[in-house]
């Protein structure tokens, strides 16, 4: 990564006070506090830039700041907003925060000049209550609409037993139906075409089969024509971010197994190595293979399921049940080493849980071999399927641009030509010694991303039998204090060691205070947390970036002009998880 | 009429039996009562309602599969409408905003219908004691069998439902709403904790997770 005093001197001309205050960051991104009027004007001179081109908004939050103690000279505030850019041209992230004081935060929107940002803001509002001046449509997005309070304020309940009893009588419940009732015009939708002929309004979810879980899509139909669709989301809300504030660094793991619940462990990557970015935790090499072979067989998994659903939707019943049997043949491998199927819990800060089994070798050797004619199969079952053909090619197309504007990433983006991948561009746990290829298409419609679905297995599979040929000898988790108690043999002799590990196992570790981001190529795009450290046992905040969030938002765009059946067909290619939109 | 059964695997020629009334009898007729007789065609036709919520659900989808295969216990029938569903699994987290929706599915099931809390979440919130979630979903509708796990292994799911099986085969509903008495008599469902508590006590050797 290059360095930011470019940047920052860019931004100085244009801008002589917008930057109040340069921040040193764990993760080493430039992070600037920019004041809240010039805050529109900063973010689309960095869009614009020629030089710059920070062109994806890639996350967009906020921090409560208000129960903070060590701010390191950051200026006061009560609700920071983070904004998180990426430019592709640069390779590079910028963080920019704009501090707010007043009790009732309210700052510009940044809409007009990234249409991503829209949800992101509506989720800020929700959780927060910090005001968007001039945004389009500010309602809450993921709370229900009854709701009252903002769950990430430091003063909301964090937990259900706190709240009272849950209850639900009858007439409750028929009132919040009736909040869910879908209103055309509070979305600026009409409600009869320019003939005067109705426009139906269906709802698609939150049951239904075809939507993968609890989303609810409200499509404006015009005969058999999708002319509008509004997402409503926040139907698998489960507080994992404020869940974070709560569970030491050690025992949050669990919980972001269940982000994305289809590639386990994978999830665990990006949070570990974001605390060991804030604990300046050197993790093994042994640790570094056992992490990307699991990485990897994960990917495997998460993509067999994709594929199975995926060929259903669009008709076919006999693939879900092979590519389910593969699975199965995964997990047997998965459950050898780390004893559970879904959501293994098995990455540490430092390393791993265990060291692998004897015989691992027997059993990712079969696989290896017995995988990739199973591919082969599939492609003849599958890929090369007229109907299939005719269902997935030329539907749901998107262009790059378009795609890094709505903040898409992983195989939406790559689908559309751009060669981007993580794990070659910014190389993490030791990407970068592995040999494998990024899949590349060009049209950007759900036959691309599918065909790039089914060639990332293929290059898994390739890294994993690099894996397995070259998985060096040594321990399997640091030595580091944060991460593991010290041997027992020690503490007999020791008192300093003894306080260390009672401390440790007892409290958890405590991070220095700090702040750092990390993401990985997860399977269903970047998936990244940010973590702040207060000096504590637990996170100060936790936010969770997830690729499906954007993704979802992004569907309406160019899901628009096709029939119901083909609206299955782009959801099943967008490739998405309920958890992995909503957390 | 002369006719007799065969197992699949028999030559034709080792048919047995000589064809008489008796036998026919024998063979075509079962007497039992109204009510052991409608029982033993629910408990094997229980058609599960489509209805996913989070994780678990992705467990519950791979019961269907090749290798867990729910159909051996004749649960194979999916349906995607509660209405033509006999049995709703609450597959995963009850969400605050999902409750009135669930309560709304469930009470389009006609009766009779079951429930499945699988996994931690729908038993009791499970590790999301957290302000989206509600805590179990018996607090606002009944569930018959609850099946622990994070999520449920499909086996476990398998045993749920043979559980459910077992119970509605015991259940006594009324067939008639003039005489006797109303009201469904179920059975006692009893704690798998405490049902098999000397079975696990038996287990002294864990196996240790060095090796596969």
């Amino acid at each position: 990564m290059s360095g930011y005093a470019d940047i920052v001197e860019k931004i100085k001309h244009q801008f002589p006070d917008a930057i109040v205050f340069e921040q040193n960051t764990c993760d080493e991104f430039p992070t600037l506090w920019v004041n809240k009027e010039n805050i529109v004007g900063v973010l689309g001179f960095l869009k614009k830039d020629s030089a710059l081109r920070f062109s994806q908004l890639y996350d967009l939050s906020a921090i409560d700041e208000q129960a903070r103690n060590n701010r390191h000279g950051q200026p006061e505030s009560k609700f920071t907003i983070v904004y998180l850019l990426l430019s592709y041209s640069r390779n590079q992230f910028i963080r920019i925060k704009v501090g707010l004081n007043a009790s009732k935060a309210s700052i510009p929107s940044v809409t007009p000049v990234w249409s991503s940002a829209n949800w992101y803001e509506r989720e800020v509002y929700d959780m927060f209550g910090v005001n968007f001046e001039g945004h389009p449509n500010l309602r809450r997005i993921l709370m229900p609409g009854y709701w009252q309070g903002h769950p990430l304020q430091k003063a909301h309940p964090a937990r259900a037993t706190e709240m009272g009893q849950f209850k639900m009588p009858e007439e409750q419940m028929l009132e919040q139906q009736d909040i869910l009732q879908f209103k055309p015009e509070e979305w600026g939708l009409k409600s009869h075409s320019k003939n005067n002929e109705d426009f139906m309004f269906l709802n698609l979810g939150p049951q239904h089969p075809g939507t993968h879980g609890i989303l609810r899509l409200i499509l404006q139909m015009d005969g058999e024509d999708i002319v509008n669709i509004v997402p409503d989301i926040g139907f698998h809300h489960r507080g994992a971010e404020k869940m974070g504030e709560r569970q030491s660094w050690h025992t949050y793991i669990p919980y972001t197994d269940r982000v994305e619940y289809l590639s386990g462990v994978m999830n665990n990557l990006p949070y570990v190595m974001t605390v060991e970015k804030m604990g300046g935790i050197e993790v093994p090499d042994r640790a570094k293979v056992i992490r990307i072979m699991l990485c990897e067989l994960f990917r495997i998994s998460s993509h067999l399921v994709w594929y199975g659903t995926f060929a259903q939707d669009l008709g076919m019943m006999t693939p879900v049940f092979l590519t389910f049997y593969d699975r199965e043949r995964l997990f047997t491998i998965i459950e050898a080493i780390c004893g559970d199927r879904m959501h293994p819990n098995w990455f540490r800060i430092g390393g791993v849980a265990q060291d692998l089994p004897e015989g691992w070798e027997t059993l990712v050797a079969d696989f290896v071999k017995y995988f990739p004619p199973r591919l082969k199969e599939y492609d003849k079952m599958v890929m090369k399927n007229q109907i299939f053909k005719a269902r997935t090619i030329g539907i749901g197309v998107f262009n790059t641009e378009e795609a890094i504007d709505w903040g898409v990433t992983g195989i939406g983006l790559r689908a559309t030509g751009l060669e981007w991948d993580f794990r070659k561009k910014q190389p993490y746990s030791g990407y970068d010694q592995f040999d494998f290829e990024i899949p590349v298409a060009a049209n950007g419609d759900c036959y691309d991303r599918a065909k790039l679905h089914v060639e990332e297995m293929r290059q898994s599979i390739r890294i994993v039998e690099q894996c397995l040929k070259n998985m060096p000898a040594g321990p399997y988790k640091s030595t580091n204090s944060l991460t593991t108690p010290p041997d027992k043999k020690h503490t007999m002799y020791d008192i300093e060691t003894l306080i260390n590990h009672f401390v440790n196992v007892t409290w958890g570790p405590v991070l220095p205070a700090g702040e750092g981001f990390c993401s990985v190529e997860a399977s269903k795009g970047n998936n990244g947390y940010y973590l702040v450290s207060d000096g504590s046992t637990t996170s100060y905040r936790t936010r969770i970036r997830t690729p499906s969030f954007p993704h979802i938002q992004f569907v309406p765009q160019y899901s628009t002009g096709y029939t119901i059946a083909d609206l299955m067909a782009i959801l099943g290619s967008v490739d998405f998880v309920l958890s992995d939109i909503d957390r | 009429m002369k006719w007799w059964t065969t197992r699949a695997n028999d030559p034709i020629n080792t048919m047995n039996g000589i064809g008489s009334m008796q036998e026919a009898v024998q063979q075509s007729v079962v007497l039992t009562t109204m009510d052991s007789m409608v029982n033993w065609g629910r408990k094997n036709s229980i058609w599960p309602f489509n209805f996913g919520l989070s994780c678990c659900y992705v467990e519950m989808a791979t019961s269907i599969t090749s290798k867990y295969d729910v159909s051996r216990f004749g649960a194979e029938v999916i349906r995607g409408t509660p209405r033509e569903a006999d049995m709703m699994i609450v597959a995963g987290t009850v969400f605050i905003k999902m409750a009135p929706i669930i309560r709304k599915l469930y009470e389009q099931m006609m009766a009779p219908r079951w429930v499945i809390a699988m996994g931690a979440c729908a038993s009791s919130g499970g590790m999301y004691d957290i302000y989206s979630v509600v805590q179990g979903v018996d607090k606002f509708m009944p569930v018959d069998v609850y099946v622990p796990g994070c999520p449920p292994r499909p086996d476990a799911f398998l045993e749920g439902i043979v559980m459910l099986r077992d119970k509605v085969g015991q259940e006594k509903r009324p067939l008639s709403w003039v005489i006797g008495p109303q009201g469904i008599i179920k059975p006692e469902m009893p704690s798998m904790k405490e049902e098999k508590r000397a079975e696990r006590a038996k287990m002294t050797e864990i196996r240790p997770p060095d090796h596969i």
